[in-house]
């Protein structure tokens, strides 16, 4: 270890006085990111957010360089995209069954892992929503191309190319994208 | 676990990664500005998020607690019995003045009638079997009687 050498990760203090003194603007950025981690989930943006910052303060390992709003975003991500389970994600949680403690359910959500026929029905219910997503962009099929392309695995230089923008008008494109399922799905999408 | 069967929330997964992304990448003018258009006031919202924040610290506070005091209970539970000097012929004593009390259990006198005969461990065992049946408490050890 070499003398001098400075914390590598932040303690649940310096990550819960982080999040205490975020900007306006980093909280909308938060409630916006948890919005479309929460779209097509059955998890409002806001309870999304909240489960976050409990496991970012329950012990989640949050490097000194890392930005506290992609730590939370990233938290998001990782509960969303139920990666959470994986080891590497893996937070010491306190299981209702072993405190009685029924505070603790909020952090304990059910099992990712979906039997096939919860399968069947989730992925119908996907196909649905990706069906919506694109008839948003009926009126612009340059942009649907994009989001069918991001949909598709295609990304940055692959897909700009693909729909033959330069890049001001690309990054536009997806500023434009962006904007309209943020409007039509402020909290996320609704069943 | 992912493959042909999740193809479609597989896409939604990759959409939102693109539009966070995104969100992450915008300035906080045009941030503040969407968020008034479809939210409302932001900084009302921060005031709101803040004191979502604090009360999600007290719960986990309290889920800590509650965690270490059952942490705590286990171990009490669980802590082995430490082996002390014993003097045994202060033990056998006390087994028989406790054998000879008039309310002491008929089963234990039974057994014991004959206190010469039994084995240090035996003795040790009664003393141990009184304890846990509450006729034999740590302080009577202090103060030596039944």
């Amino acid at each position: 270890m070499p003398t001098g050498s400075v914390a590598t990760s932040r303690s649940r203090d310096e990550i819960a006085d982080a999040i205490r003194t975020l900007s306006p603007a980093e909280w909308a950025r938060l409630r916006k990111v948890a919005a479309r981690y929460a779209f097509g989930r059955p998890i409002e943006a806001k309870d999304l957010l909240q489960e976050a910052m409990a496991r970012a303060t329950d012990g989640r390992t949050c490097p000194a360089h890392v930005d506290v709003v992609k730590f939370l975003a990233e938290a998001m991500r990782s509960i969303a995209h139920g990666e959470a389970e994986k080891v590497e994600h893996r937070l010491p949680l306190v299981s209702v069954a072993k405190t009685g403690d029924h505070q603790s359910e909020a952090l304990n959500y059910p099992d990712q892992a979906l039997n096939p026929e919860e399968r069947m029905l989730h992925e119908e219910e996907a196909e649905r929503i990706r069906h919506e997503l694109l008839a948003l962009f009926d009126d612009d099929p340059v942009a649907q191309v994009i989001v069918e392309g991001i949909m598709d695995g295609m990304e940055g230089e692959e897909l700009r190319e693909f729909t033959d923008l330069d890049e001001t008008a690309y990054d536009s494109k997806r500023k434009l994208i962006r904007r309209r399922i943020d409007k039509k799905y402020p909290e996320g999408w609704k069943p | 676990m992912t493959g042909r069967d999740d193809k479609q929330r597989e896409a939604l997964k990759r959409l939102a990664d693109a539009l966070v992304d995104d969100i992450l990448n915008t300035s906080d003018g045009d941030i503040l500005a969407e968020f008034r258009e479809t939210h409302g006031d932001p900084d009302r919202h921060a005031v709101e998020m803040r004191d979502l924040f604090e009360k999600t610290v007290i719960a986990a506070n309290k889920r800590r607690l509650a965690a270490a005091k059952a942490g705590v209970a286990a171990s009490r539970r669980s802590r082995p019995t430490i082996a002390m000097p014993v003097d045994i012929t202060e033990a056998r004593r006390r087994l028989r003045a406790i054998l000879q009390a008039p309310n002491a259990p008929r089963r234990f006198t039974l057994a014991a009638r004959k206190e010469s005969e039994l084995s240090d461990a035996d003795v040790l065992g009664m003393l141990d079997d009184l304890r846990e049946l509450g006729l034999f408490l740590p302080d009577d050890e202090k103060s030596g009687g039944s």
